[in-house]
């Protein structure tokens, strides 16, 4: 090896999946490298064309993969890309960009194919990251390897590990089979008792004929109409894919990627003659990676304890730190994880209801919605930090005002309880639905936002700001509603609360000082530490509320879709809208990385410890909330209202 | 200096080898060639000294460049053998590279062969070329017929227009190091002939793309 090819191998090794490579393969791949110069602004791919005879590595600069102007995806030193659509044989997905000047090393297709064939792990390793939509290969695979040694308890859920250990995969024993002169209905009616996707035609002894899924129904029989009557021999698959009983998990897996299976059939000795003894489906498959939203929403929706939820909540927060370390878009990870939360909310509201019922017969009928505030109202919940939640329940004869008052009460506290039990610290305000003051009908409700908007004091406006972003759960969605009408209502005959609320939103100063530092707490257990919720993150929530609310929009709390639409209705404004959202975002991203390196609300942050790019972000973060202050303080005439 | 093997001062024997290099230099590049199109041959050597009557080649580490690639495996690394003293060789650059050795014959064969008609590119390349050249006089060469690209000049021509002259600047400037640190490429392996070579060939590659930015785009822009 020369000191060129050399040169190229030591780079490649730092990262997957080159780094499961033996020294000779290693050099054998270094050898084929071909290193290519882009240009700032230079496509390498653009989408739609087939694709190039080479899979790429970015050795230096910086790569978006874009969707038309939508950019999907950015490409770090070491990551691998443009490998899906090589191994599909079909045209790139995105197109590539170098958005700072770029080296590539380009990996003959001939090479790669060649290293997938020889060394499973390898060939597993793009396999995992194909099933989960992974376009780039990231590096972190290595370091995540790394520290899952070091923290053996962890659950064994990184998507991208799964061809470690033998996996907990569960294969089912029961397989439903049916020998194939049953009739098409007959075969459906026997998938549909016992509830299965699949049944398996087998002869006499029970060998493998083939397989018949809820796809061939869709595709061969209804689709073409079918007479039902007919064989199911006729429209099975064939011929069937076998593995032994007892393969190994990446044996399996690596048959159902390449032949692009649903399910995977399990036999005594691994061929088609012999007795069928197992099945397996993708969704088992996905089931033991544990890392899609989709599961864990499935897992908790079949929770039978509540130390169970917990787990699969602690085990969302890995999600969670996933999803930021790959820098999935922020919509997305804020839908999963409050879609995660609330899922819990309504779980725990089915189980007490169920408990309470018995003792309360005559307000087991009666509406009510549980509303989530602030944050997880707003859908920006990431971490387990405060809750912030509230009961409304319809109005009730006079007879039954004081056992409903009882009832909403004890049913708030029990899903507060198990919100507690699930990791969700309690709200130190006592602004939850175990609080009486927060259980209200209807009537009550309304009152307390009449009274809000009427007389704005500083202690109505905290409250409002909080009460203000709320959504229904669980319960009656219409209860709500008419309290947001209600609420919009009462705005409009005051403008005036408005102004006020300005003033509330700009209470905070700015976040950074005269000389551009980071306005840093002054005394106190956090002194020196930034405080990124009330001096930028509240500010800016604040200000996108009292926008729309402006607007007289409903129905949208979360903060950065609220900038979308705010840039939608105000073009002249929009850029500076879509920033916000945009700075919105990052700070929800920071904080939740700060918040789980440190196991804490991440609401404190220590500017001296952030790389010098974090602190650049940061502050131009801080960019257009500033802007947006002014622009409230000019459109709201604050300046009166001041003195 | 003509490639034209008639009329030569030298008067060793032209070695077979050096013929058949020879002719397949005797057709030249088209002008209109574009700069992607061109086969380029990145090269460095070490030496025992600047002394281009006295000194030796230690080592020839090459790579080309293909459709604006870097082969990676066509990179080379020979060393001839050098009738020096080792010790003398060593100090230089810390080079006792002992195993592998070229007879001169072979190992000047092997050059010229890796050579072809490609486009020779060095940085201050014109040293190396001599240098090489004490060993190709033995063999009947007495100069390289194929175009030569100094990526020295190069530099110093898309940095400062055509007309810039080294006279004006520091000389440190545009040395290997501070040019690839101008160009934002990392330093390593400094110090060895194919390491270098390297360097130089992604030098080069950013050289190409920024010439196409101002409008060099054919061989005759480029060779100028």
């Amino acid at each position: 090896m020369n000191v060129i090819v050399n040169r190229v191998a030591e780079f490649l090794k730092g990262y997957p999946p080159f780094s499961f490579l033996s020294q000779e393969n290693l050099s054998l791949v270094a050898r084929s490298v071909e290193v290519r110069y882009y240009e700032k602004g230079a496509f390498l791919f653009q989408k739609g064309e087939d694709p190039l005879p080479h899979f790429l590595v970015l050795k230096e600069g910086k790569i978006e993969l874009l969707d038309g102007m939508e950019i999907k995806e950015y490409c770090e030193e070491g990551d691998v890309f443009g490998v899906l659509a090589l191994l599909g044989k079909r045209p790139y997905l995105l197109s590539a960009k170098a958005v700072e000047d770029a080296l590539i090393y380009a990996v003959p297709v001939a090479v790669f194919e060649e290293m997938l064939n020889q060394n499973s792990k390898v060939a597993l390793y793009f396999a995992a990251g194909f099933a989960s939509g992974q376009v780039v290969v990231r590096q972190d695979l290595s370091q995540g390897q790394i520290a899952r040694k070091t923290f053996k308890t962890q659950p064994k859920d990184h998507s991208l590990l799964i061809f470690s250990d033998q996996s907990q995969i569960k294969v089912s024993e029961n397989v439903l089979v049916a020998l194939p002169h049953i009739s098409i209905q007959h075969a459906a009616q026997l998938m549909s008792a016992h509830q299965v996707s699949s049944l398996v035609l087998v002869d006499a002894n029970r060998f493998p004929l083939g397989i018949i899924t809820d796809k061939d129904l869709r595709n061969k029989v209804v689709s073409e109409a079918k007479d039902v009557s007919r064989t199911a021999g006729e429209i099975m698959s064939t011929p069937v894919v076998t593995q032994p009983r007892g393969a190994d998990f990446s044996d399996l897996y690596l048959t159902m990627i390449k032949h692009r299976l649903h399910h995977l059939i399990l036999t005594e000795d691994g061929t088609e003659q012999s007795p069928v003894c197992g099945i397996i489906s993708d969704h088992d498959v996905l089931l033991s990676m544990g890392n899609s939203p989709a599961v864990v929403v499935h897992a908790l929706n079949n929770a039978a304890s509540l130390a169970e939820m917990r787990a699969i909540r602690d085990r969302a927060e890995q999600m969670l730190r996933y999803y930021l370390d790959n820098e999935v878009a922020m919509d997305f990870v804020s839908s999963v994880m409050t879609e995660i939360n609330d899922t819990i909310i309504q779980k725990a509201a089915e189980r007490v209801k169920k408990e309470l019922d018995s003792k309360y017969p005559e307000c087991r009928s009666l509406n009510f919605a549980f509303l989530s505030l602030g944050s997880e109202g707003r859908e920006e919940q990431l971490l387990r930090t405060d809750q912030d939640n509230a009961l409304i329940y319809e109005d009730v004869p006079e007879a039954l005002h004081q056992q409903a008052q009882a009832y909403f009460l004890a049913l708030g506290t029990g899903i507060v309880e198990t919100l507690i039990a699930c990791g969700f610290s309690p709200c130190p305000g006592e602004m939850m639905a175990s609080n009486p003051r927060w259980v209200q009908p209807l009537s009550g409700w309304k009152k307390y936002f009449s009274d809000w908007i009427l007389t704005p004091t500083a202690d109505a406006l905290l409250k409002a700001s909080i009460c203000f972003d709320f959504r229904a759960i669980s319960g009656s969605t219409s209860l709500s509603q008419s309290l947001s009408a209600h609420i919009y209502d009462q705005v409009q005959k005051k403008k005036a609360f408005l102004s006020f609320l300005g003033l509330n939103a700009l209470k905070n100063p700015p976040p950074l000082g005269f000389f551009k530092g980071f306005m840093v707490e002054k005394s106190g257990e956090h002194r020196d530490q930034f405080d990124i919720k009330a001096r930028a993150m509240m500010p800016m929530a604040d200000l996108a509320r009292l926008l729309i609310l402006s607007h007289g929009v409903v129905g949208i709390n979360n903060t950065f879709r609220r900038f979308e639409r705010l840039a939608e209705l105000e073009p002249q404004q929009s850029e500076l809208y879509s920033q916000a959202g945009k700075a919105y975002e990052i700070l929800m991203r920071m904080r939740a990385l700060e918040g789980l390196q440190h196991q804490n609300s991440g609401r404190y942050i220590d500017p001296e410890s952030l790389g010098k790019i974090q602190r650049q972000l940061l502050k131009n973060a801080f960019v257009p909330l500033s802007e947006l202050q002014s622009l409230v303080e000019v459109r709201f005439q604050l300046a009166y209202f001041r003195s | 200096m003509s490639w034209w093997p008639f009329g030569r001062k030298n008067t060793a024997e032209l070695a077979d080898f050096v013929r058949k290099y020879l002719e397949s230099n005797r057709i030249s590049i088209p002008n209109i060639r574009e700069i992607s199109r061109l086969n380029f041959v990145v090269l460095d050597t070490e030496t025992s000294g600047w002394n281009t009557n006295k000194d030796e080649v230690l080592s020839f580490g090459a790579v080309k460049i293909q459709n604006q690639s870097i082969l990676i495996s066509s990179s080379v690394e020979w060393y001839p053998q050098v009738d020096m003293k080792g010790e003398k060789a060593a100090t230089i650059h810390g080079l006792v590279q002992t195993q592998n050795q070229l007879e001169p014959g072979l190992f000047f064969q092997k050059v010229l062969a890796y050579l072809g008609d490609g486009i020779i590119v060095g940085h201050h390349v014109g040293f190396d070329l001599e240098m090489l050249l004490r060993i190709g006089r033995k063999f009947g060469l007495d100069a390289f017929p194929n175009p030569v690209i100094d990526t020295k000049i190069l530099t110093l021509r898309l940095e400062h227009g055509p007309r810039a002259d080294f006279n004006h600047f520091k000389p440190e400037a545009y040395q290997l190091d501070q040019v690839c640190a101008r160009f934002g490429i990392r330093l390593e392996d400094r110090h060895t002939a194919a390491g270098d070579a390297f360097l130089t060939a992604q030098l080069l590659l950013k050289l190409l793309a920024l010439a196409q930015k101002k409008g060099i785009r054919t061989y005759q822009d480029l060779m100028r």
